[in-house]
């Protein structure tokens, strides 16, 4: 078993077939548009792996952090379409961690009801300001 | 006044209304999807799903138990993900949590039931008393057997929170003065899952409820009637000292190397070879430790009959032989003896669930 020069905690060699199976999905979402996703969680990775996979995948342009129910955070790797998206629960754990292989993933897109439901709060907002004004 | 469940909102109309945005839901969703084992792009259609339910109506009684599987489920530190499963149920009825109480509390459960018959979840928690029809628990004049028959004829489901709901657990434990007896003995005409545990980990509880509600049915479940997402593997299988116990490293007692090296935790009586549970990945308190990671051995508490099994303090195979017999070996040989051990105190377990098979009777 390999070791991480760095940490020198234990290395499975997982990271490369993982590899593999982002590549194959990241190439049948260019051809096909076919999305895909990875959970971390579900995989029996050291801390050794997941350092290494992060470093293989590497960081790209964007980075977002979300307050939706405890913290949210999402980053495009180094390559384009391929998104590390972590979830923290209670106490700052991780609640849930995956790859997304999509040009965007859902959780950074505004929901048709909630932009439904924001413009008719926007125009009730801009009515009570007028009537405030009028008044 | 009691809610009656009709012209219930949507969730997601009752999430807007409180300025919870659909990123919540779909946060939740793939929560969800990760603690059930299922397809993390289900996550998208879950949102959708559950956003489209109405609340899921839940009656929740309390009969012999302690309220801490109550307290496992509602304890939390701060607003978080976990924390959704609130906004996707309506508890109708909860003696402990209603603000309600004596006759308006009653009538709150009598209503819920008419105006979900057929539909509520009904959550149970604590064993039932059956000895002397059940007089050694009541409440509001009837007894906790009558209850659980009157409430159970109408539910959709049962879900037996906690050891002594699921298996009788300590109100069960020899000499069973009461007559204590699973849920699962009364209710025999209803589907009803077991979340075992002493207390049951909430997310095993929470999953269990928003996987009925986003798919209407039942998740999969194990010989014992437990949901395989969160009791499909041993403590033992997934324990981050499992290794030490491969290469045959054990604690002979609380105090020695063994144990301040964080060796295998098995010759001081560790169960979690033959308990299956949660806890080694989910752990406790926001995913900050378990039992075995504080440094004690697994008690088995989500197993039948986990208080009689002979003494927290055994290993499983001075447990099973009546001797330490078998113990050098598993210390000698780690895997291969050990492994024989388990199987024994696996066999030991299904002849002490055989014998436990009529509950009700004092031993």
């Amino acid at each position: 078993m390999a070791h991480d020069a760095g940490t020198g905690a234990a290395l499975t060699g997982m990271v490369d077939s993982l590899m593999q199976e982002v590549a194959r999905a990241l190439t049948a979402l260019a051809e096909t548009g076919t999305r895909a996703a990875i959970d971390l969680r579900s995989l029996p990775l050291t801390p050794a792996d997941r350092d290494q996979l992060a470093a293989r995948l590497g960081r790209g342009e964007v980075a977002a952090t979300l307050d939706v129910g405890g913290r949210t955070e999402v980053w495009e790797t180094a390559y384009a379409g391929v998104w590390w998206q972590r979830h923290l629960g209670a106490g700052d754990h991780v609640a849930g961690e995956t790859l997304e292989i999509t040009p965007l993933p859902d959780i950074l897109q505004s929901h048709a009801d909630d932009i439904a439901a924001a413009a008719l709060r926007l125009a009730r907002d801009l009515h009570d300001t007028k009537e405030t004004a009028d008044a | 006044m009691p809610d009656t469940g009709q012209d219930r909102p949507t969730l997601g109309d009752s999430l807007a209304a409180r300025g919870i945005s659909r990123r919540s839901l779909l946060k939740y969703a793939g929560y969800l999807a990760g603690l059930m084992a299922l397809p993390p792009m289900a996550s998208r259609a879950m949102a959708e799903a559950l956003a489209g339910a109405g609340r899921q109506s839940v009656i929740w009684l309390s009969f012999q138990e302690c309220t801490g599987c109550v307290e496992s489920l509602t304890r939390s530190f701060s607003p978080t993900i976990e924390d959704m499963i609130f906004n996707l149920i309506s508890l109708d009825y909860s003696e402990t949590l209603m603000a309600a109480s004596g006759t308006a509390a009653e009538e709150a459960r009598l209503a819920a039931m008419e105006a979900n018959k057929g539909k509520f979840i009904l959550v149970v928690d604590g064993s039932v008393s059956t000895r002397d029809d059940g007089i050694y628990s009541t409440n509001a004049g009837k007894t906790n057997l009558a209850v659980l028959k009157e409430t159970a004829a109408e539910a959709a489901a049962v879900i037996s929170v906690g050891t002594c709901a699921a298996f009788g657990g300590i109100p069960a434990a020899r000499p069973n003065p009461t007559g204590a007896v699973p849920v699962s003995e009364i209710v025999t005409d209803k589907p009803v899952v077991n979340i075992s545990g002493c207390p049951p980990i909430p997310d095993a509880i929470a999953g269990t409820i928003a996987y009925f509600i986003t798919f209407g049915k039942l998740p999969e479940l194990d010989h014992l009637n437990r949901p395989r997402a969160f009791f499909g593997d041993s403590i033992h299988d997934r324990c981050y000292r499992r290794p030490y116990y491969d290469k045959g490293l054990f604690a002979k007692s609380f105090d020695d190397e063994g144990a301040r090296n964080g060796w295998c935790l098995y010759e001081v009586g560790c169960k979690g070879p033959v308990t299956y549970n949660a806890c080694a990945t989910l752990k406790w308190n926001g995913g900050v430790s378990f039992p075995i990671q504080s440094g004690h051995g697994c008690l088995g508490c989500s197993e039948p009959g986990f208080w009689d099994q002979g003494g927290f303090y055994k290993p499983l195979s001075a447990s099973v032989m009546g001797n330490n017999a078998v113990l050098g070996g598993a210390a000698a040989a780690g895997l291969v003896a050990g492994a024989a051990s388990v199987a024994m105190a696996r066999r030991r377990r299904a002849a002490a669930m055989a014998a436990a098979s009529k509950p009700g009777e004092t031993k």
